[in-house]
């Protein structure tokens, strides 16, 4: 079934290529949003970025039961630091410039921005800044851009979107779980067991067993992508090959990861981030992994695949807005946040519980209503994740979130949201399964609510 | 020799073509009762949108008859009128609203040097020899400078 899924996509996606034949696209979508620049109409050096000051507060409760019983496991504490239950935190504090070298040469443009907030990017790394974006475009060939260096690949709207627009304080579940990766550790130190140290503990113990950060949706390598007009429509297309190693500057092995992307919209007017438009869009991405389970302190990592693919819908017109996204994953299943692992049963072996080759699938549909004459947008959305499908420890994240933003102005808003989460372990709750030791579902069923309060300026 | 006299004639001709082009265009409105230059001359990519912004403001406020608005376009502000300026469906209807624009040559033999290549104008730019005098005698006709 996820293979013909794939070759759908794969096949559409081909097929919108050759089709397309139209002259090069003015306006911008979000491959060209962050990859290029106004043709001659750009600066040599445009600072920029934006801060994000949030709050938040989770109301789970503490495991209740044996072995488990007063512990709490990451998705119940505030990240990235994931020490406390309420938390103040600068999640984002990025800073960043763009334009043209030689601003009569349009031909060529960069871009380069870096985090300095407190978030799973920077968590651990030591470093007082991380660079996430360093990219050269290269605007000589027709229909044919290249962009070279780190920069988000072409992938789901979650992720591909500028987060500083983002309408919800926290991603879906299915993105964070499924494809915000989790790099896995290089270094012989163990990130899969059923407990590394402190996992499990009590509140206040280190939760998280990875010493990278997340790759926040990017990669480096080089990709290929242009957009096109015909009519009213805009069709775009993107294909980057890149090292599959996150944010890491080089690569870890000699595998690489292939992402193909296309999506073709009716725009409807305005321009930028906000630019109205229906967006039908595709995308797959390939690669292998080099993990280590034998938690020997030697690193002898294994390949693992690593397969996500999905489509999906955005519209965008007057005040309101709609969005609805499929996608699925086969192996290097992130079995956290209940576990900070890709294998959920640790050294007990893979037959169950195993991230590394299992497989998950989730949905989304989301909506905003910006409320007329007024400074108010009300959102809402519902998300579904059933991470490591048939397996005997498959879970079920069920998630609505209710959200509202207060536009001080055009740069600044304020962002509150209240995340609903129902989380089992749908075997080992539902009868006929004999209940594994310890039950997962001990900790899952005490996952309760999340409220999140953020401010973000962008300057 | 004989190639550079050609060459220069060539030269002359074609500035000869473009005042004579410029002239006629404003001949056309010559009874318009508002006269305006504008002058784009920044680096600011906001300038470009700022000086096409009040021109056309400019056209609403009078009418397309009974105003004539050349835009002088030099130095780093020549960009505006580089062919492939994201710019470049505002100027089209600009000019067919009969706003004339004006590229200094001076600032091309200048960016041709950096470039190793001349750049490849606006097909709606009409090259004069040198923008800051293309506004001292647009002036003297009469014409209001403005620089946004």
């Amino acid at each position: 079934m996820k293979i013909k899924f794939k070759q759908a996509v794969l096949t559409a996606a081909s097929a919108a290529m050759l089709g397309a034949i139209a002259s090069p696209a003015q306006a911008a979508n979000w491959l060209m949003l962050q990859g290029t620049e106004p043709a001659d109409a750009a600066k040599r050096a445009h600072v920029w970025g934006f801060i994000q000051a949030q709050w938040q507060k989770d109301t789970s409760d503490a495991c209740k039961f044996a072995p488990c019983t007063d512990q709490y496991i990451p998705p119940k504490l505030i990240g990235p630091n994931l020490t406390s239950q309420e938390a103040f935190n600068v999640n984002r504090a990025r800073i960043g410039v763009r334009g043209t070298g030689l601003p009569l040469d349009s031909k060529v443009n960069y871009f380069l921005l870096l985090e300095m907030g407190n978030n799973a990017i920077t968590e651990g790394t030591g470093a007082f800044a991380k660079a996430t974006d360093a990219s050269i475009t290269l605007n000589h060939i027709p229909n044919a851009r290249v962009r070279l260096g780190l920069f988000k690949y072409p992938g789901a709207e979650e992720g591909l979107q500028a987060i500083h627009v983002f309408d919800y304080v926290n991603f879906s579940e299915v993105t964070n779980q499924l494809l915000l990766e989790r790099v896995p550790n290089t270094d012989g130190a163990e990130n899969e067991n059923l407990y590394p140290p402190g996992q499990g503990g009590l509140l206040g113990d280190e939760q998280n067993g990875f010493n990278n950060g997340v790759s926040a949706f990017r990669d480096v390598g080089i990709q290929v992508f242009d957009a096109f007009k015909v009519s009213n429509w805009e069709h775009s297309y993107a294909v980057m090959y890149g090292n599959g190693n996150g944010l890491n500057l080089s690569d870890n092995d000699d595998e690489k990861d292939l992402y193909l992307y296309w999506s073709s919209e009716r725009v409807y007017g305005g321009k930028g981030p906000f630019r109205q438009g229906l967006k039908l869009f595709a995308w797959m991405q390939d690669g292998k992994r080099s993990l280590d389970r034998t938690n020997d302190g030697v690193f002898n990592p294994e390949k693992y695949d690593r397969e996500r693919s999905g489509l999906g819908v955005k519209y965008l017109k007057n005040a309101w807005r709609f969005t609805a996204e499929y996608m699925q994953g086969e192996g290097m299943i992130f079995v956290g946040p209940d576990k900070p692992s890709f294998d959920q049963n640790g050294t007990a072996g893979p037959a169950v519980g195993d991230g590394a080759t299992g497989e998950a699938s989730g949905w989304y549909l989301e909506g905003g209503w910006r409320i007329p004459n007024s400074k108010w947008e009300l959102d809402l959305r519902y998300d579904v994740y059933n991470r490591l499908e048939g397996d005997a420890l498959e879970s079920e994240w069920l998630t609505t979130t209710l959200g509202a933003n207060y536009f001080f102005n055009k740069k600044t808003r304020f962002t509150f949201n209240y995340a609903l989460r129902d989380v089992d372990s749908i075997k080992q709750r539902d009868a006929g399964v004999a209940p594994l030791t310890p039950n997962p579902n001990n900790n899952m069923q005490t996952i309760e609510d999340r409220i999140s309060l953020q401010v973000t300026h962008i300057f | 020799m004989k190639p550079i006299v050609h060459r220069l004639v060539a030269v002359l001709l074609a500035l000869g073509l473009c005042v004579y082009s410029l002239q006629a265009s404003a001949a056309e409105k010559s009874f318009a009762e508002t006269k305006v230059v504008l002058q784009i001359s920044d680096n600011d990519p906001f300038k470009q949108t700022l000086v096409l912004n009040v021109a056309n403001n400019l056209i609403k406020h009078y009418g397309p008859d009974q105003v004539d608005i050349e835009i002088v376009a030099f130095g780093p502000g020549l960009r505006l009128l580089f062919a492939e300026n994201v710019n470049t469906d505002r100027i089209q209807s600009l000019v067919d609203n009969g706003v004339r624009f004006a590229a200094c040559n001076n600032t091309v033999n200048g960016m041709s040097k950096i470039l190793g290549e001349e750049p490849v104008l606006n097909q709606n730019a009409v090259r004069v020899s040198a923008g800051v005098v293309r506004i001292m005698d647009l002036e003297k006709q009469g014409y209001q400078l403005i620089k946004p």
